[in-house]
């Protein structure tokens, strides 16, 4: 009896020995900047301790700017990575169908995918002005790339033995498609697709500080023009903590659903 | 360069022919796209006058020297903390975040910090590089197998000889992977940085120019920042990738 209390004790702690150990890290962190703060002696705008933050968090939520300012990221986010992620799929196995095709457009898509989407945004401006058009077709750009480049590699590399035996043991065109194209097509669209997340992330952040009104990154921003620094490290770590959910809400179950469960799985190293 | 690869130029042809046609057809303000003649007077001038040149070396300086000083930082500080699973485990999520915290969402502290210019810049790449790197290092050291540091250690293996032996060549392969995944978040973040913090380089001629609707410098230097990405891309990570990672068959793409 005293043994069956005791067995599941043990795995219990050893599982949270680990987040409890990173736990410490943080509070650690946190408690020896906060100490630093009056042994520096520097000027609050330039070096703000950790209650300094949690005083402008705690005024920014009850004002309601912070969680405005995050519906609108997500939702320029959500929107740009959806169109650029859906364009990306359809036409990198479209032109990947064909030989001639990728041919053609890989030297183009290869040289458009290398001007990152900071580039553009100054000619962005040009064209479409400050606002949520610039910000969105940024963030389509920066996912579409990654997604197109990664699911034509993928589609070109499928084994050409495994695509003729499913039409000779007649197959349609759209099975072959739909059974050996796609699925061994996935893991570099998921790739492509981790990456693509990755940079437009960065890329929202970036079009926001030069060309929006809210946002996090013109939270991060206006904090710092405006010499309220709390509230830019207030941003800083929305920012954080914003892509450690969507690491952990999109892309580990797209990966979990698809590569890992046909045990293809990818290296989780290119976090980021 | 085959046939088969001519074919691939088409699309670029094709797209000059149109940015050629177009002012033609349709009437727009010329400084929405200026016609290819005069971007290509201007290509001469920036040429001519040692611009364009000047703004490159300082971007790709500003690149090395964040990248040396985030890698000279972080490989280090990443054994000694992968060498200890106590600290390790301590240290990783906390290091998790502020990796994940993006680079460019630094450079306005940054310009608080270091005030607007090369320092804030090099600030931005170094802090980007540093934790993908230092992450990359941990993870790398934690993957040599248990085996081996107990074979190194059972022949004599200690200190500095450990290091050389074992954990260098150990992480290697795990570190060059992240280095040019590293290095795409660190060119990003220079031209990102030089926009909003810059006194020159690429970025910043890029973004000044859009004050004064000089749209054929936006152009060069959109054209610039890619044509150099893609060298770096093919003449450093690909054959250094190629040099060490796929000889030593670990493959991973």
């Amino acid at each position: 009896m005293a043994g069956s209390l005791a067995a599941p004790a043990v795995p219990l702690r050893r599982r949270l020995e680990r987040p409890a150990k990173g736990a410490l890290g943080i509070l650690l962190f946190l408690l020896a900047w906060q100490v630093s703060v009056p042994l520096v002696g520097l000027e609050p705008y330039f070096y703000p301790a950790p209650s300094d933050v949690a005083a402008a968090f705690a005024d920014l939520v009850r004002k309601g700017i912070l969680p405005v300012y995050v519906i609108d990221s997500l939702e320029r986010y959500a929107v740009g990575v959806a169109i650029g992620t859906f364009a990306g799929i359809v036409l990198g196995v479209l032109i990947g169908l064909s030989a001639t095709a990728s041919r053609l457009l890989s030297p183009t898509i290869n040289f458009l995918f290398a001007i990152v989407e900071v580039a553009w945004i100054p000619i962005f401006v040009i064209w479409w002005g400050y606002g949520y058009k610039t910000i969105l077709i940024a963030l389509t750009y920066v996912v579409f790339f990654p997604v197109l480049y990664n699911t034509l590699v993928g589609v070109r590399t499928v084994p050409q033995p495994l695509i003729n035996a499913v039409r000779v043991l007649g197959g349609s065109r759209r099975q072959v498609l739909a059974n050996v194209v796609l699925p061994a097509a996935l893991p570099s669209i998921i790739t492509g697709l981790r990456v693509g997340a990755g940079f437009a992330f960065r890329g929202l952040i970036f079009a926001e500080i030069v060309a929006a009104k809210t946002g996090l990154g013109y939270l991060i921003f206006e904090g710092a023009q405006t010499q309220q620094t709390a509230r830019t490290i207030v941003g800083m770590i929305s920012v954080g903590l914003l892509w450690l959910l969507i690491d952990r809400f999109y892309l580990k179950p797209v990966e979990r659903a698809t590569v890992e469960r046909w045990g293809l799985v990818i290296e989780a190293d290119q976090r980021t | 360069m085959k046939p088969r690869a001519f074919i691939g130029l088409i699309p670029f042809a094709l797209a000059l022919a149109a940015w050629a046609i177009l002012p033609l057809v349709v009437d727009y303000p010329s400084y929405m796209l200026p016609p290819l003649p005069e971007v290509w007077v201007h290509l001469g001038e920036i040429v001519g006058d040692g611009s364009l040149a000047g703004h490159i070396v300082r971007s790709l300086g500003r690149l090395a020297l964040g990248f040396m000083l985030g890698v000279g930082l972080a490989v280090p500080l990443g054994i000694a903390i992968a060498l200890n699973r106590h600290v390790a485990d301590t240290l990783k999520p906390l290091l998790t975040f502020l990796q994940s915290i993006a680079g460019i969402a630094w450079v306005p502290l940054a310009i608080i910090w270091f005030g607007i210019g090369i320092g804030s810049v090099v600030f931005v790449i170094a802090n980007t590089i540093f934790f993908a790197t230092l992450y990359n290092t941990i993870v790398g050291v934690q993957a040599i197998p248990q085996a081996l540091h107990r074979a190194v250690r059972s022949l004599g293996g200690r200190g500095a000889g450990l290091a050389t032996v074992l954990i260098l060549p150990g992480a290697l392969v795990q570190l060059i992977v992240g280095f040019r995944t590293a290095m795409a978040y660190g060119w990003r973040a220079l031209v990102a940085g030089e926009m909003i913090a810059g006194t020159n380089g690429l970025g910043y001629m890029t973004i000044e120019a859009v004050q004064w609707y000089r749209t054929e410098t936006v152009l060069l230097g959109m054209i610039a920042i890619g044509l150099i990405w893609l060298a770096m891309d093919r003449l450093v990570f690909v054959p250094v990738e190629r040099a060490t990672v796929q000889r030593w068959g670990i493959v991973q793409r």
